[in-house]
């Protein structure tokens, strides 16, 4: 009723409702025979999953003990029983280093560098682009936005550009004499050093990559908002919220599901940037200042033949962006699987 | 309540600006590519005067696109060399011999099943981890999860020794296969799923329904908007896959990825014939999108739970 | 329940599973050994059919030769284009997984010595003997294709250096190619050009190119015959030394190699001249085919009055995994013999595509006096008919990816002014010695 100051919290009626929703998530009736049943669903992906994504898994893992010292005739794995025998040879002569894969990365600078880079870009990158992907699919959601699947789709597109197509175009755009800095002196502002300067060709890969992740973000996003009941917003309207209550205190805990995958996946994506730096800055110019883990990770096994020690850098890589994920799921309040 | 309606052109003002601001800056370097595909080379890159005005190039740089001897982008129609007669299979032999696949074709036809059976696998998966308890289940999510982390740059040789084990070299099912169960795929759909009315499905439990009549009459038509997401980044994460189907596959079942990456040739990019093939390989994505915007709609139908 | 029946079911395997080799079974039965030299006498049969993998130009150049080649000594060969970098992706996850490899694949000798080093490659020092051809190539060529007593490929092409340079640009000047015998006497000339015009280009991006280039001019070696990092040596000191005067004389450009705004620099005579190997008329030609005939070439300057005046950059070879079975190997061998060992072959594909050949004995053809209309009527290959006896062998190894790397970022600092030569090529060395666990010499 009437005006409510909005910093006294939202009014008692709307927790309750909110409570309610909240509770139809987390609240688990059991039934019979459920273990099972869970199990059974998950069936057909764990058997694809353990068939195709298990070796290769294992098998790298397997790698970061040992040295890659070149491919030979050793046998990786036989197996000999009276029905059937099978052996796997000619994979790699290896010599088993134990965890010095591991220990060299601590002085390892160019792997520092690396992940510097990468943490850096995404720390920038992650919140701003998850951000305008909320606020682009709130306003989509809106009513009143004729349009909306035209616009939908435009801002969606980025993601369909091909990878070499759209890191040249962004390449030719950044130039000194290039578009964005055309527009940025007839605006008055002075012109960026997009590609020279350390600091801000790690910008451009900010650019570029929320240009292309944004809408993609969005999408996501927008199909959580569908999933948020209507009557939660009418109860709120009832009670009085305006709109930007109606955001903070609907709209958010509804989405947080689906906000937590949005950060989670983008988080994971960016540390696996490796395309656009490549092709933007020529793979880390200037000075190493855009090279990424991943890039760093191929550069090693594919360049130099590390192969052990690339694998090792993955696991590192692995874990690293487990512990994040893990911190963000606890943060964003996932109570339980 | 003039104020009010004051307030609410105010938003409606800002809203419309955010929205087009964001789809003018995301147009623009699309836009770039189209123009870029209708000129000669050396106009596009003088970056020194920028054009955007398309040029009349667009027919050459497609032919030379097609004229490429190691790369086939737009398939042509086949020869039918031999006809078999097994008697119902005739048609079909004919069929699939009456177009010679080029790159666009691959990838559509790659992603397209792709789609399909990874929106079963993932959608079920989904269903199990938000709406059901079993023994694991915590540590098995994240195991799935970590998944998503691995650089597929290190999973490129492992992958390829287990296909030519299995004989799967050079086949389309040799990258669908290993991705098939996606994590990022199984996490969406644990998310959006979770926010399913459990006393929903208690009622149907209750009228007698199987679990897996709760979870095809329930659990996916209510997700809609999100199967429809789940589509795109699924339809997307094929498409753009370009490691693996480099290795695995040879020329004539080359992905559009793959087949740019051919024009970077030697020495030099043709930027001319690159800019033609991502113009053209937008069309199917945006296709795509605008048959799935429909789907974009509420999926909870109000007043379905009684209060 | 499961998991006790579990338990003792792998217990009952474990006999039967293990890694590592096995002593019951024979293993390496049916697998190629790496070694040609020893099968060379059992006579084995050519394979009927056999894929070559090679990119671009070079593929285009192998199909001139494919139906010959099937004339004469009948099978089925088939060439198998890919670019550049897809082709190297692709033919090293063959090679590492050990399936999938074609009978054979081009490699660049910059990479030889690290894809010889896996040990993936067939040993065809046997069958180099038996055809007695190892003489008829440059000498210099062997280097990287060499180890342990071993030869792991065939030479196909080379890139003997020259300076090719804008006649009407120069002529404008006043700049006399045929006066020019040192680097500093070509600076020098070079100030003559007006404020926005450049001799030549420094790109950023790629220092090491011209700094190897101008190392294996005066003999210089990246690394000792122990291994040892050796690029803070005098003569990399004396090339870096020089590459910092062309920069501080004003007389260089820097765009990026290979960019867009490179190519348009030579077009429009902005950049003058550009050192580099034979093949690169090859490019210029397909690039700025409208500047044809205000092209000449000459030999790159010496480093030091009365130095060296020949180098190289680039080259090929053909090279056979150890994957693949006897027969497909002698096919591809038979094949590399005749596209590559013949006089006629490596002509052919010289006068097509460009492809300056590392058989030395092809020297002598006419073939080399043909004017080139590009270069104005200049005999160029007979230019670099003369350079190419003269390069000097050069020791890359699987390192040189690192030395790439410290060259040019330290030789930015240099060229910045943040550093000396003296202590860019210190700290290039001591960075590759760090990384790479090598001595420094």
């Amino acid at each position: 009723m009437a005006t409510h100051d909005s910093l006294s919290g939202p009014d008692p009626s709307i927790r309750d409702r909110l409570r309610f929703a909240r509770q139809s998530v987390s609240e688990r009736m059991p039934t019979p025979g459920e273990g099972i049943v869970g199990y059974m669903f998950l069936l057909p992906a764990f058997l694809l999953f353990g068939v195709f994504l298990a070796f290769p898994i294992l098998y790298t893992f397997y790698l970061s003990f040992f040295r890659f010292e070149g491919v030979g005739d050793g046998t990786l794995l036989w197996i000999d029983t009276e029905f059937f025998s099978y052996q796997l040879t000619n994979i790699a002569d290896l010599q088993f280093v134990g965890l010095q894969n591991y220990t060299s990365m601590f002085s390892d600078a160019l792997f520092h560098q690396a992940m510097f880079n990468t943490t850096f870009i995404l720390v920038v990158q992650v919140p701003l682009m998850v951000g305008l992907a909320l606020l682009f699919a709130v306003a989509l959601d809106a009513s009143f936005v004729k349009l909306r699947g035209v616009f939908r789709t435009v801002l969606a597109l980025p993601i369909s550009a091909n990878l070499v197509a759209y890191s040249t175009v962004f390449l030719l755009m950044m130039q000194d004499a290039g578009l964005v800095n055309y527009v940025l002196t007839s605006l008055g502002l002075p012109a960026i050093p997009w590609l020279t300067s350390s600091f801000w060709s790690r910008m451009t890969i900010v650019g570029a990559v929320t240009w292309r992740w944004t809408g993609y973000n969005m999408i996501i996003l927008l199909a959580g908002l569908q999933n948020v009941p209507k009557q939660l917003y009418e109860a709120a309207e009832i009670d009085g919220a305006n709109r930007i209550e109606k955001f903070r205190y609907v709209t958010i805990p509804q989405l947080r599901p689906v906000l937590l995958f949005v950060f989670v996946t983008s988080t994971i994506g960016t540390f696996k940037l490796f395309s656009e730096p490549v092709i933007i800055n020529g793979g880390g110019a200037p000075l190493d200042s855009t090279i990424t883990i991943v890039q760093y990770i191929y550069q090693t096994a594919f360049i130099d033949f590390r192969l052990g020690y690339a694998s090792a850098l993955t696991y590192v890589l692995i874990a690293i962006v487990s512990v994040l994920s893990a911190i963000q799921l606890n943060v964003g309040g996932e109570d339980s699987a | 309540m003039r104020e009010e309606t004051r307030r609410e052109a105010v938003w409606q003002f800002l809203t419309y600006g955010f929205i087009l601001l964001g789809a003018v800056v995301t147009l623009v370097p699309l836009y770039w590519i189209f123009v870029a595909s209708t000129l000669k080379e050396s106009e596009f890159l003088s970056s020194t005067d920028p054009t955007l005005i398309p040029g009349g190039n667009f027919f050459n740089n497609f032919q030379s696109l097609q004229a490429r001897d190691n790369v086939q982008f737009v398939g042509h129609v086949g020869e039918m060399t031999q006809y078999v007669d097994l008697g119902p299979l005739y048609f079909a032999y004919d069929f699939w011999n009456l177009w010679d696949m080029g790159a666009i074709e691959s990838s559509i036809f790659v992603a397209g099943v792709y789609t399909i059976l990874s929106l079963l696998l993932c959608s079920m998966a989904g269903f199990a981890f938000a709406k059901y308890e079993f023994r694991f289940k915590q540590p098995i999510f994240y195991a799935i999860l970590a998944t998503l982390i691995l650089p597929i740059q290190l999973l490129v040789i492992p992958l390829f020794l287990l296909m030519s084990q299995i004989g799967l070299t050079n086949s389309y099912w040799a990258i669908i296969l290993p991705w098939l169960a996606n994590p990022l795929g199984i996490f969406l759909m644990r998310q959006n799923m979770r926010s399913i009315p459990d006393a929903l499905l208690e009622s149907a439990r209750m009228d007698g329904a199987t679990e897996f009549q709760l979870y095809y009459k329930i659990a996916l038509p209510t997700m809609k908007s999100s199967l429809a997401a789940l589509s795109i980044i699924l339809f997307l994460f094929q498409w753009n896959l370009f490691l693996f189907p480099l290795v695995i596959l040879d020329q004539g079942k080359y992905t559009i990825p793959v087949a740019i990456n051919q024009l970077v040739g030697a020495q030099r990019v043709y930027y001319d014939q690159i800019m033609v093939a991502a113009t053209l390989s937008i069309i199917p994505i945006f296709v795509l999108f605008l048959f799935l915007q429909k789907q974009f709609v509420s999926g909870i139908l109000a007043g379905s739970v009684k209060e | 329940m499961l998991h006790g029946a579990g338990i003792a079911g792998l217990a009952g395997l474990a006999g039967c599973v293990g890694t590592g080799d096995p002593e019951p079974t024979d293993t390496g039965g049916s697998n190629n050994g790496s070694n040609g030299s020893g099968s060379s006498t059992s006579q084995s049969q050519l394979a009927g059919s056999a894929e070559v993998w090679g990119w671009d130009v070079a593929a285009k150049a192998m199909d001139l030769i494919d139906e010959p080649y099937e004339e004469a000594n009948g099978g089925d060969v088939s060439i198998n284009q890919i670019g550049r970098a897809d082709l190297k992706d692709k033919f090293k996850s063959t090679l590492l997984s050990g399936s999938g490899a074609p009978a054979a694949s081009m490699m660049e000798s910059v990479d030889a010595a690290s894809w010889v080093d896996t040990g993936s490659l067939r040993d065809i020092s046997g069958w180099l003997e038996e055809s007695g051809i190892k003489g008829d190539f440059v000498e210099g060529k062997w280097g990287p294709l060499e180890k342990d007593g071993g030869t792991y490929a065939l030479p196909w092409d080379i890139g003997p250096v020259g300076t090719f340079y804008r006649r009407d640009v120069l002529n404008e000047y006043d700049i006399d190619v045929e006066s020019v015998e040192t680097w500093d006497q070509y600076i020098e000339e070079g100030k003559k050009l007006p404020e926005d015009q450049y001799l030549l280009n420094l790109p950023s991006n790629d220092y090491d190119g011209l700094w190897r280039m101008m190392l294996r001019q005066i003999g210089g070696q990246p690394f000792t015959t122990n291994g040892a990092v050796n690029i803070a040596s005098d003569k990399s000191l004396q090339v870096a030394r020089i590459l910092k005067r062309i920069n501080d004389a004003g007389i260089a450009n820097d765009l990026a190699s290979w960019s867009s705004g490179w190519f348009t620099a030579f077009g429009n005579g902005t950049t003058a001249s550009l050192t580099a190997g034979a093949w690169m008329e090859g490019t210029l030609k397909a690039e700025l085919g409208d500047t044809s005939g205000n092209w000449g070439v000459f030999k790159p300057p010496a480093v030091e009055s009365g130095g060296s005046r020949a180098t190289n950059w680039g080259g090929s070879n053909l090279t056979i995994p150890a994957q693949v079975s006897e027969e497909k190997a002698r096919r591809a061998w038979d094949y590399m013999e005749y596209t590559l060992g013949r006089e006629e072959s490596q002509l052919t594909m010289y006068r097509e595509y460009g492809l300056f050949p590392a058989l030395e004995t092809t020297y002598e053809s006419e073939a080399y006096d043909e004017p080139h209309e590009f270069l104005d009527g200049q005999p160029a290959g007979r230019l670099f008919a003369e350079i190419a006896p003269e390069i000097e062998p050069y020791r890359y190894t699987i390192d040189t990816p690192e030395v790439t790397n410290a060259i040019n970022s330290h030789f930015r600092d240099m060229m910045a002014g943040d550093k000396t030569p003296k202590e860019a090529v210190d700290a290039a060395a001591q960075q590759v010695s760090n990384r790479t666990d090598r001595d420094l010499a």
